[in-house]
């Protein structure tokens, strides 16, 4: 929206996006300063490794909130597909590879479950996917009786999990191409644009000739596609496919897209808000753990990072959110100063 | 301008990798990192206890860490972070015996020794399991101190968690061969399974005493039976005339045992579980410890035996109302 604006440090400051790479810059100081082994490669590879399923959905997640639903079913999307590629692998003796496509397409089916009760049958996201969250995770756990696991898959395919490739893990490069295919889609075609159109005003959208339901249900589909590979990769890493695979991910991948600066109303936000907000939170999970110099509460940061993560990770959300509003409040002032200013100069218009 | 930030990041992004750290470690203590199942248990709690107590003697740092949620990737994820700060030992309980594997293999191709504890993983991903009882010392003690309780006679039931539990099955064919070879004019009468909660098991022990009316004893493999079936031997008035006894934590069973309707509590000692397996990990590191021993020294616990790649910690402990009072998980 801002590309063509001309270039200026005010309007800089003011993008969410410039505030979040200094909260990553000070984070990286930070913990190099206090941590160690922080920058380290096989530290720098575990931060990404460790994260790259949040970033996944994370990503997947941006259109659907852009278009101003959400998905609180992805997680639970994962514990299913987690389980359902471990049946196909371990019982029906299926290729991994093979096994791991048509996970990607059960992950599809269930968002497509979501995008059909959403748009038509009018019922509100937060609901449905709520409804799907208990649904999917239910499945799986009924699928496995609460208690069984699939494990012993080739080696070639624990590889994507736990090998680098380029200095950098397996799997974040396949987490590079479909972060760059959500971005292309959502930033550089008219189908991706529709996605904010209809979270800014819907009916508006609807009248302008965009095809609402479909798009809605696209970005849904894709969610829980994603949600697929994300297991998929999970199950790579782990070794073993759980029916409690994933748990929780879901609201860790909301965080990250809020905390990039999209509206949890839909109709702004971009693709590299929320990736910069997904490295922001890896980055600090990451980096409480290689505190071990320090104490908190009588004990070395590091043993209390993952309750400290969540901490912090509360207060950074609170503090983005607060000074993205903030500045522009103040932006919004100036301007209508400024407005008002010359509009003294013309008796006419009050 | 979107556009810019976007490509600014993502060359931060990888440029990080390359930036490498020139921080000075000096390592000369030796560093043994203890992974329980979950951190905020009691019974992992105690663990660390013991374990803290090793390594003082031992002159090693201690890192403790584990899950707060059931998130099945933590477990995993915690192991990576000590292989990248090069700990010298990893000591685990695992929750997912499979997954935890995959990590600590890792952990052993980058030269760190893994030992496990309480929960095992796949045999090839660590050297030693320390054990911290095995099914026929649980079995054999539980029958014992039925028999010193009663004096060697009468009818005894027990109560399972469910009748389909494969550890529970194990501890009970114990329970009836050591009964049979040893105390021939004691009687199990019948075993009931309360679905591990305490409500069923206090209903089901009620109901063995009014069918039972000559029970001399109850026998609770599962945790939440010895508090369940002492609520209904305190109800039905049968206080000390039928003994209750079982596996438990001392903690939930204090007030039973003080007021005497549970006679006693049989648990392994959980603190010296944690001091067993931090002195197992540092042994293993210094070389002391390799496979095929058939003993060590493991400090003021003294020789303990090795069979094949397991440690027993040894005989079950027997709490009562003597000694229940020193013990706080």
């Amino acid at each position: 929206m801002s590309d063509s604006k001309p270039f200026s440090l005010k309007s800089l400051l003011t993008r969410h996006e410039t505030v979040l790479v200094l909260v990553i810059l000070l984070e990286v100081i930070l913990f190099q300063a206090l941590g160690r082994n922080f920058l380290k490669g096989a530290n720098i590879s575990n931060v990404f490794r460790h994260s790259v399923e949040i970033g996944l959905l994370a990503v997947a997640m941006t259109p659907v909130i852009l278009t101003g639903g959400i998905d609180l079913s992805v997680g639970s999307m994962m514990g299913l597909c987690a389980v359902l590629f471990g049946m196909m692998v371990n019982t029906l003796g299926l290729d991994p590879w093979l096994a791991g496509v048509a996970a990607i397409g059960c992950g599809a089916l269930g968002g497509g479950l979501n995008a059909v009760l959403i748009t038509r049958l009018n019922l509100p996201p937060l609901i449905v996917t709520l409804g799907t969250f208990s649904l999917f995770r239910g499945l799986a756990e009924a699928l496995t009786k609460g208690a069984e696991s699939y494990s012993g898959f080739p080696e070639s395919f624990l590889l994507l999990g736990n090998s680098n490739i380029g200095g950098l893990p397996a799997q974040i490069w396949v987490f590079f191409v479909v972060a760059v295919g959500i971005w292309l889609l959502v930033h550089q075609t008219t189908f991706g644009r529709s996605f904010r159109a209809i979270g800014y005003a819907a009916e508006g959208a609807r009248y302008a000739g965009i095809p609402v339901a479909r798009n809605t249900s696209l970005a849904y589909i894709i969610a829980g596609a994603v949600a697929g590979l994300a297991a998929v990769i999970l199950v790579s890493r782990l070794g073993e496919a759980r029916a409690n695979a994933g748990i929780g991910y879901e609201l860790l991948a909301i965080t990250a897209v809020v905390l990039g600066g999209v509206s949890i109303f839909g109709g702004s936000g971009t693709v590299s808000g929320t990736l910069l907000g997904w490295v922001a939170l890896a980055i600090l999970n990451n980096g409480l753990t290689r505190i071990s110099d320090y104490r908190i509460f009588d004990q070395p940061v590091a043993s209390v990072a993952r309750e400290l993560s969540g901490l912090l990770t509360g207060l950074l959300l609170l503090a983005a959110l607060t000074i993205g509003a903030s500045m522009k409040a103040l932006v919004v002032r100036r301007a209508s100063k400024h407005s008002l200013a010359k509009t003294s100069l013309n008796p006419t218009n009050p | 301008m979107k556009r810019k930030t976007f490509i600014a990041s993502l060359a931060l992004l990888t440029a990080l990798p390359f930036v490498s750290c020139s921080k000075s470690e000096t390592k000369s203590k030796l560093t043994i990192a203890l992974l329980p199942k979950s951190k905020g248990n009691q019974y992992f709690v105690t663990c660390e206890k013991g374990a803290r107590a090793a390594a003082n003697e031992l002159g090693a740092e201690l890192k403790f860490d584990g899950p707060i949620n059931s998130d099945p990737a933590k477990q995993n994820e915690i192991v990576e972070n000590w292989i990248t700060d090069g700990v010298d030992v990893i000591v685990a309980s695992c929750e997912n015996k499979d997954s935890i594997s995959t990590a600590l293999r890792k952990a052993q191709t980058a030269g760190i020794k893994v030992v496990t504890f309480d929960a095992d993983a796949q045999p090839d991903a660590r050297s030693f399991f320390v054990n911290q009882a095995t099914p026929q010392g649980i079995g054999e003690q539980l029958m014992d101190t039925a028999a010193t309780l009663t004096g060697g006679e009468g009818e005894f039931a027990i109560v399972t968690g469910t009748l389909t539990a494969a550890n529970l099955n194990e501890w009970i064919k114990y329970i009836k061969q050591q009964q049979a070879a040893k105390y021939p004019n004691m009687k199990l009468v019948d075993i009931k399974p309360c679905d591990d909660q305490k409500d069923k098991a206090q209903q089901e022990a009620t109901n063995l005493l009014s069918a039972y009316p000559n029970l001399k004893a109850i026998i609770a493999v599962c945790s939440p039976g010895v508090p369940g079936a002492a609520e209904a031997v305190k109800q039905a008035g049968k206080t000390g005339a039928v003994k209750v006894l079982g596996l438990g934590l001392p903690s939930e069973n204090k007030a039973y045992v003080k007021e005497g309707v549970t006679q006693a509590v049989i648990l392994w000692k959980v603190e010296d579980l944690g001091y067993l397996s931090i002195m197992a990990g540092a042994a293993v590191a210094k070389g002391d410890l390799a496979p095929g021993a058939k003993e060590f020294t493991a400090g003021k616990l003294g020789k303990m035996a090795v069979a094949g790649d397991n440690i027993i910690l040894g005989k079950p402990f027997v709490f009562t109302k003597e000694n229940i009072d020193q013990f706080d998980f």
